[in-house]
């Protein structure tokens, strides 16, 4: 019974949960592709803008293109996930029209969802065996598409630019201390599961708002690449307090955390949940708060190290990651035990709490 | 007894190959034979072959993101759980797998 109360209650969340860690999946390159060329060309031209003539601009251009791309693949996939490929195209184009309209990222979810709905809603007719082609080759693009695309034209996207508009103008309204609980909030968010649903909300949130609100991105950059930076640290000072396969991810972890892969201090945290979880959420709070505190501006939808080019008040940006990252390395190093070689194999055998059920597919 | 899976997760780095090694180690560790595609972030790899499959007891999946080609797998048994949950319990999956076999 109580299972499956359980159940009811998540029954629309897992799924949502699962299609937009799907589509952020597949995002994620275009962020990389566009974000950190488009740093790059702003870095070699050493104006404060973008370049827009000669070579520079060339390379500029192909670094837009990746941001261009970016929210309209986040809707196509979104609505990929949904409702597998016919998904795909009214889910590129609705969430392509948003970014037109200014709807911004909440525009590219919706219409990605639009789409994905209409489309599932459209495989309910069912036609005749021989009309079969018929609804892959032209209903599900054409229908999912006008309706989708439709209600993001003509009713939503209108009060969904203003939302945004009015989203913009509030977080940039924030002064100083005002940002306190947002720096937190966010950088908890992203030092809480390294890479995995939470973060991806938080980062995605900054992310698609870069060009409007590049604050965003200097405090979250920093925070992304906290935990694998102050686990990596914590290896080297702490050396006893770590299995000898510890200290050689270490290692790994302290470059992943330079070019912006929270998923390095993934390892650690399940290797020592208890206390590594609660040192990367604090750690990565800690550097997202000193990144807004420091005024640090992250022109590119990345973090770690690796944007330092991008970022205005590098200084900043660098003490907001040594921070995070200390706090990160000093409350592991004072809360874990000295590490003892156990023999795994023992008690892992006779753990048997576990339910699932079996489905037949 | 065999056993097929597929592992995947958001970012696909990390998790996606933690759950498949976790899979493979219990399962070596059991004399079972277990084979695992992983759909990361470099796309897929150690695609299940027809063979593989039809000759699986089980199919374990994981339910982070979507898995993609889940039709290879009608008529099967399949269980579906996050990869958090296959790295930290896959000896105890094994185990509960294997009783019901």
């Amino acid at each position: 019974m109580a299972e499956n109360a359980k159940k009811k209650k998540t029954s629309w969340w897992a799924p949502a949960q699962r299609h937009l860690m799907t589509a952020t999946g597949y995002m994620i390159p275009f962020v990389v592709a566009g974000g950190i060329i488009f740093a790059l060309s702003v870095m070699i031209s050493g104006q404060p803008s973008a370049p827009t003539t000669g070579w520079l601009g060339k390379l500029n251009s192909i670094g837009a293109a990746g941001l261009a791309l970016f929210i309209p693949a986040l809707g196509g996939y979104l609505a990929f996930s949904m409702a597998d490929r016919p998904g795909l195209a009214p889910g590129f184009i609705t969430a392509y029209l948003a970014v037109q309209i200014h709807a911004g990222f909440l525009g590219g979810i919706l219409g990605g969802i639009l789409a994905g709905y209409a489309v599932n809603l459209l495989k309910k007719i069912k036609l005749p065996a021989n009309f079969r082609t018929l609804s892959s080759i032209f209903i599900y693009p054409l229908g999912g598409t006008l309706i989708a695309g439709g209600l993001m034209v003509f009713v939503l996207g209108g009060p969904i630019a203003e939302i945004m508009k009015a989203l913009t103008n509030f977080l940039n309204g924030l002064h100083g201390a005002a940002k306190a609980p947002l720096g937190v909030l966010l950088g908890a968010m992203v030092g809480v599961d390294m890479g995995g649903p939470i973060n991806k909300v938080a980062y995605t949130f900054a992310q698609t708002q870069v060009n409007t609100l590049p604050f965003l991105m200097g405090g979250v950059g920093a925070a992304g690449a906290t935990p694998p930076i102050g686990l990596g640290i914590a290896t080297l000072i702490f050396r006893n307090k770590f299995s000898s396969e510890e200290r050689d991810a270490g290692i790994a972890a302290l470059v992943m955390g330079t070019m912006g892969i929270t998923e390095g201090a993934i390892p650690f945290a399940t290797a020592d949940p208890i206390r590594v979880i609660p040192a990367n959420t604090i750690g990565a709070a800690v550097a997202c708060l000193s990144g807004f505190m420091f005024g640090c501006l992250n022109h590119a939808p990345w973090g770690g190290l690796i944007v330092l080019p991008v970022v205005d008040h590098r200084l900043g940006y660098i003490a907001a990651v040594a921070m995070g990252a200390i706090v990160v390395a000093v409350i592991v190093g004072v809360t874990k035990k000295k590490y003892v070689a156990e023999d795994h194999t023992e008690n892992s055998d006779d753990d048997d709490d576990i339910d699932f059920d079996v489905q037949n597919f | 007894m065999k056993i097929v899976g597929v592992t995947s997760c958001p970012s696909g780095v990390a998790h996606t190959y933690m759950a498949a090694e976790a899979l493979q180690k219990a399962g070596k560790d059991k004399g079972i034979e277990v084979h695992i595609e992983t759909q990361g972030a470099s796309g897929a790899d150690d695609t299940l072959t027809k063979d593989q499959i039809s000759a699986a007891d089980f199919v374990v999946l994981t339910n982070d993101t979507s898995i993609r080609g889940t039709d290879r797998f009608k008529g099967k048994k399949v269980v579906q759980m996050s990869a958090t949950k296959i790295i930290e319990k896959a000896d105890a999956l094994m185990n509960k797998l294997e009783k019901m076999a």
